[in-house]
């Protein structure tokens, strides 16, 4: 039987998220056509920590806010962080 | 609409930005705003705040704020200062200059601006404890 296809992606950790988890960023391999919201499933199951503030993380992938059902490429670059407080 | 968006660690000049101003001869209204970092954050006593930002996101979503804020009021420029690093207490980590015609919409359009910011762009705040 063939395994399904994964795509590679980088996850990027800010502000205090990347204490909880104690890198900046992680490489992490995911089915090919997993979302944004599955990727951060498999990103808690890794990084237990970051589920306690699961409702209130901010994705981004690339330099824009994307939802939930945001389909993942390969290569995609996603940033999980807590609320902004610039100001 | 003119804008100029600054992200640094060099300490916010208001002087120099006030006197680097330029407007055309319509523009009845100029409103500034200085976000200047508190003695107590979480009632606790603080010497400074260290301010960290995904710069390139943050950009990004200044960008798209502005654009915003053209299709909204009419504003002839919009200036913004973000200080990253360490800012000590007393010390502006944010200036913002709004230039329009008339103060409503300059009002309107600087608080816009900030709601925004603190909503969307990436920069976070880590208080320095004493």
């Amino acid at each position: 039987m063939q395994s399904k296809p994964h795509i590679k992606l980088t996850v990027r950790f800010w502000s205090y998220f990347a204490d909880v988890t104690g890198c900046r960023e992680t490489a992490i391999e995911a089915e090919a056509g997993s979302t944004l919201g599955q990727l951060h499933d498999l990103v808690c199951k890794q990084f237990p920590k970051l589920a306690e503030a699961r409702n209130s993380t901010l994705k981004a992938v690339g330099l824009d806010y994307q939802d939930d059902d945001f389909v993942l490429s390969d290569g995609d670059e996603v940033s999980l962080f807590p609320p902004v407080q610039g100001g | 609409m003119k804008t100029k968006l600054t992200l640094s660690p060099d300490p916010i000049d208001e002087a120099a930005l006030a006197k680097a101003r330029s407007i055309s001869d319509g523009m009845g209204a100029v409103v500034t705003f200085s976000g200047v970092v508190r003695g107590r954050e979480n009632e606790a006593t603080i010497t400074s705040i260290d301010y960290e930002s995904f710069d390139d996101m943050a950009k990004r979503q200044f960008e798209l704020i502005f654009t915003e804020i053209e299709q909204r009021w009419p504003i002839e420029s919009i200036r913004l200062v973000h200080r990253t690093g360490i800012v000590p207490v007393n010390e502006p980590s944010l200036w913002v200059e709004v230039v329009a015609a008339h103060r409503a919409e300059a009002f309107d359009a600087c608080q816009h601006l900030i709601d925004q910011m603190k909503l969307r762009v990436p920069i976070w705040k880590k208080p320095i404890v004493t």
